[in-house]
């Protein structure tokens, strides 16, 4: 799009006398001839040093035979890292406890956002400190949701300990079970994250157009009708968005879980970054982490490529 | 009997009056064009008919029927849309459909009724797309015919032809007023180009700043404007409206101080009570005139400032003591900046204006 | 039916079902706020109560700001839980300084260099265009950890493990992404004919970047700012991997205090929360038109 405008914005400027001095004085200058690459090589290159050549460089490393913690050099060892990586059940079952909190989380972020949208959606006294209010704890820091969840968990003098005690009489140990501890991960995230799931949908809700609501109105069709046919042909792209968005998000997991469970209670919420973060820095293993690494690198990259290709989709139906 | 009737209809936006008491009769059968300049509360009216905007003061009478308090779908009217309000996610067919959901009709009669509208609308072609793949013109026509595939106690049209290029207008004009023609309903378009009015409504209602200024047929509102708004807000090229003194009446003969010279004309007796305050306007409309050789009583001078060739007629712009003339002439009246020209009211053509910008005219 | 509303506003029945709900959404956050005012032994002594006790006593206390005194003033207050091998040093000052300044620097850094950028990629796209931007934004959504491996290498032996300007270097690339994509966004909302106007009046391209586009997206380069600085200073990982005694910044200093069962200075904590939040709630409340651009890394603009 811009490509095509820019394009032509240039083919029209030689049709021109006047453009022509702008022309030549392109043509005669470096810098206004390649102003484009010009622009873009500082971040490119800070991406490069920071990001793309220790990614390069972890590639490498993963067919090595590596521990940063011991002097030997590395030793070539082709696929073995992979191999090794492939047949390591706690791996598979680390998968399997992101997969799971991946689902609840990002599942009820999706249906509490969604009420929570549909409810904000009209314009009402105080929305907009309320809509302030509901959406702090998106701006609160992964580590300030760990601290005091951990906190709220505690038996002894945990918020939400002291309100499971009202329903079963006895303080529930819930970081010391692996069901309470993997639902406790997924409560705090989806209470954290809910409200980028409703910001994400009231942004379709409001980009419904007004007149046709007032037409299924005046057609006389019923507020089910109404929502079905004409709200959420409207809200499904992004919620879809949203989607894709939490779930790369919550793959990544990592922060909280690694402050109120730290993966435990044995390996009830090692998600797949806290167990990567065990074999590098805890075990030193390099080369098999570089391996590992690179596993997460693809599905990220899988998924973030269906993410953009969902963002261009709604863009052109718009 | 389904009629709509406004009664001192008024609409307040806080200390705005965006239409003040209107009073306005639509019969059964009949076409009324709400047509004024953006702003004017034309729409604004059109939403309170409907029930889209709650009404300040004033009532709504629907089919014999006060509906102030109803909702939209408690009053049993159609209505197309500005921009055409078609749901985006249904096919053509799907959406000519949806209001009969309402009536709870057996599929069969609901298909029926919509395949009848499509062959009368021609649009059983495109029946399976979805609205973002249709041209303009078809949108314009299933926003028609999700308006008539029911059967409502009236029509309401918001600015039905604005985005449409200016053939397919030409043509839907046409394809709506056939449509209506064939349902004795009331309708009410909103339009603010004076053709569309003109071409589609049996009369039609001038609105300015909330007030309906004028309510008449096509004809009435062009050949008898109530004001000098009305008067300069209908036709094209503009009515000259000429600043004026009455120096005397008698007889049927008003004679005029008008742009530098003197001019006697015939004019309606009722300017005869006008002798004594003097100052007025002169309505002419640019076809109004006929050039003459010769000077006389009746007739007037300017000289041209510019020329505007259109096909069949030449706009020509002249000037005299300061006021401009608009004057429209056959193309093959020789004309050419800087010459003189000289001009004749025909008759009939003279509106007179008192000070307060009202058409002065015997009952 | 007499007083029917306009469709899309509801009246004072919406605003009470609302907010119940932001109540409910809100507690826990101001329970960390009260907790900021609390002192050690309010917070504690709230044991073995029931629900009403508990609640009460978190409304219930006498306010203090020693709390926000410690976090500024007093450095080496916390020890490590019972049975931890040695006391761990904390100096909340150093910390807090420390994360204004690597958050500030870094994000300034990224600002010039991810708004150059973002114009480069918004008005004159290369060949690929949409493949470096995809790149870009592959870089922000990777888990931090698998960039960590080989840059924790590349640290050590560039000796830059633990120093300013390593992990200045390192939040300057991780807010790159994010602002070039914002910036990008920002750029794209502009009409490129007032550009092309001002080149025709012969305005060099420097002019046409100074003088016309920037003063267009002001607005835009302060919301990609604030949220670079929101994202920068809740930042965990990196910190706790790549940042000494010295350099440390306040997520892992909080991390580090959470010592044994009841160890850790909640008080202390929430006062370092509520520090932040406050700011980053009135931002929440003025760019609320911008925060869904911001929280997807202006992937979405509306």
């Amino acid at each position: 799009m811009t490509q095509a405008s820019d394009s032509m914005a240039q083919g029209a400027a030689t049709d021109r006398p006047v453009a022509n001095a702008a022309a030549a004085r392109r043509r005669g200058s470096f810098v206004e001839r390649n102003r484009g690459p010009l622009l873009v090589t500082p971040a490119l290159v800070t991406l490069f040093v920071m990001n793309i050549f220790p990614l390069m460089w972890s590639f490498g490393l993963s067919f090595y035979d590596y521990r940063l913690t011991r002097q030997d050099l590395p030793r070539f060892v082709g696929l073995d890292n992979y191999a090794r990586m492939l047949a390591d059940p706690s791996i598979w079952e680390s998968l399997q406890t992101t997969a799971l909190i991946v689902a609840g989380s990002v599942g009820l972020q999706m249906i509490l956002g969604f009420f929570m949208a549909m409810l904000f959606q009209p314009i009402f006294p105080g929305r907009r400190i309320l809509l302030m209010l509901v959406l702090a704890p998106m701006m609160l820091s992964y580590v300030a949701v760990g601290v005091f969840f951990k906190l709220f968990y505690n038996p002894n003098f945990g918020l939400i300990s002291k309100l499971i005690e009202v329903f079963q009489g006895t303080p529930p140990n819930i970081l010391g079970d692996p069901v309470g501890a993997v639902l406790g991960i997924i409560f705090a995230d989806a209470w954290m994250w809910s409200p980028f799931v409703m910001l994400l949908v009231l942004a379709g809700l409001v980009s419904v157009p007004k007149y046709l609501y007032e037409a299924s109105q005046i057609d006389r069709a019923t507020p089910w009708r109404r929502f079905w046919t004409i709200t959420f042909p409207y809200v499904r792209s992004l919620l879809l968005l949203a989607l894709l968005f939490r779930t790369i998000e919550t793959f990544k997991l990592f922060d909280t879980v690694y402050i109120i469970t730290e993966g435990g209670p044995g390996t009830a919420t090692k998600v797949i970054v806290q167990y990567l973060y065990r074999v590098s820095f805890q075990d030193f293993r390099t080369g098999e982490s570089s391996a590992i690494a690179y596993v997460i690198l693809f599905i990220v990259i899988v998924l973030t490529n269906l993410y953009l290709f969902m963002v261009k989709r709604r863009e052109q139906e718009q | 009997m389904s009629d709509i009737k406004l009664v001192d209809l008024t609409k307040r936006f806080g200390e705005l009056a965006a239409v003040s008491k209107a009073n306005i009769e639509v019969a059964a059968g009949e076409v009324l064009c709400l047509l004024g300049p953006s702003g004017c509360g034309k729409t604004t009216t059109l939403r309170m008919i409907a029930g889209l905007e709650s009404v300040t003061e004033g009532d709504v009478w629907i089919a014999g029927k006060r509906v102030n308090d109803l909702s939209p779908a408690q009053r049993n009217i159609a209505m197309v849309f500005q921009f055409y309000a078609l749901y985006p996610s249904l096919t053509v067919a799907e959406n000519l459909a949806y209001p009969l959901h309402a009536e709870r009709l057996p599929p069969a009669e609901i298909k029926a009724r919509v395949d009848r509208v499509a062959r009368v609308l021609q649009l059983e072609s495109v029946m399976d797309r979805i609205p973002g793949r249709l041209a303009e013109g078809e949108k314009q026509r299933v926003a028609v015919g999700r308006a008539i595939v029911r059967d409502p106690t009236c029509f309401l049209f918001d600015e039905p032809l604005s985005r449409l290029d200016v053939a397919l207008r030409q043509q839907m004009r046409g394809q709506i007023k056939e449509v209506l023609s064939g349902l004795d309903k009331a309708t009410v378009i909103v339009t603010h180009d004076q053709i569309e009015a003109l071409t589609m409504a049996d009369r039609i209602a001038v609105m300015r700043d909330g007030i309906v200024e004028q309510v008449d047929t096509p004809h009435g509102i062009f050949a008898r404007p109530a004001n000098l708004f009305v008067a300069g807000f209908i036709g094209t090229p503009q009515m000259n409206l000429l600043p004026a003194r009455l120096i005397h009446y008698a007889d049927g003969l008003g004679r005029f101080a008008v742009m530098g010279q003197e001019l006697t004309v015939p004019v309606d007796p009722a300017v005869g009570r006008l002798n004594g305050t003097g100052a007025v306007t002169l309505g002419i409309r640019p076809r109004g005139f006929e050039p003459v050789a010769a000077e006389g009583a009746d007739t007037l001078k300017a000289v041209i400032d510019i020329i505007e060739p259109m096909g069949a007629e030449t706009l020509v712009h002249a000037v005299e003591s300061g006021t401009d003339l608009r004057v429209v002439f056959d193309h093959l009246v020789p004309v050419a900046p800087g010459e003189p020209i000289r001009v004749r009211i025909r008759p009939g053509q003279l509106h007179v204006f008192d000070e307060k910008g009202t058409r002065v005219h015997s009952a | 039916m007499a007083q029917r509303r306009a469709i899309g506003h509801a009246g004072w029945g919406r605003t009470i079902a609302a907010a119940i709900v932001a109540a409910i959404y809100f507690l826990p956050v101001l329970i960390i706020i009260m907790y900021a005012f609390q002192g050690r032994n309010d917070i504690l002594s709230i044991s073995a109560r029931s629900l009403g006790d508990y609640l009460e006593s978190i409304f219930s206390f006498t306010p203090t700001l020693s709390n926000f005194e410690n976090v500024f003033f007093r450095a080496n207050i916390i020890q490590a839980g019972e049975g931890a091998a040695q006391a761990t040093e904390t100096d909340f000052p150093l910390y807090f300084l420390n994360s204004v300044g690597i958050a500030g620097i870094s994000v300034i850094l990224a600002l010039v260099i991810g708004t150059l950028a973002a114009y480069g990629f918004a008005r004159f796209p290369l060949r690929g265009n949409d493949t470096y931007m995809f790149i870009i934004l592959t870089t922000r959504m990777l888990p931090p950890i698998v960039v960590t491996i080989p840059i924790f290498i590349m640290f050590q032996v560039t000796g830059l493990a633990g120093e300013y300007p390593g992990i200045i270097a390192l939040y300057t690339a991780f807010n790159l992404a994010f602002t070039v994509w914002m910036m990008k966004s920002f750029f794209e909302e502009l009409s490129p004919d007032v550009e092309d106007a001002a080149r025709m009046d012969g305005s060099s391209e420097t002019r046409v970047f100074f003088k016309i586009c920037l003063p267009q997206v002001k607005a835009g380069m302060a919301a990609t700012a604030v949220f670079g600085l929101i994202l920068t200073w809740n930042e965990l990982f990196f910190a706790l991997l790549l940042t000494s005694n010295e350099t440390r910044t306040i997520p892992p200093a909080m991390v580090r205090t959470l010592g044994g069962e009841v160890g850790a200075d909640y008080g202390l904590l929430a006062a370092i929360v509520t520090l932040f939040l406050v700011p980053v709630l009135v931002v929440t409340f003025v760019l609320q038109n911008q925060l869904l651009r911001g929280v997807t890394f202006g992937t979405i603009k509306k």
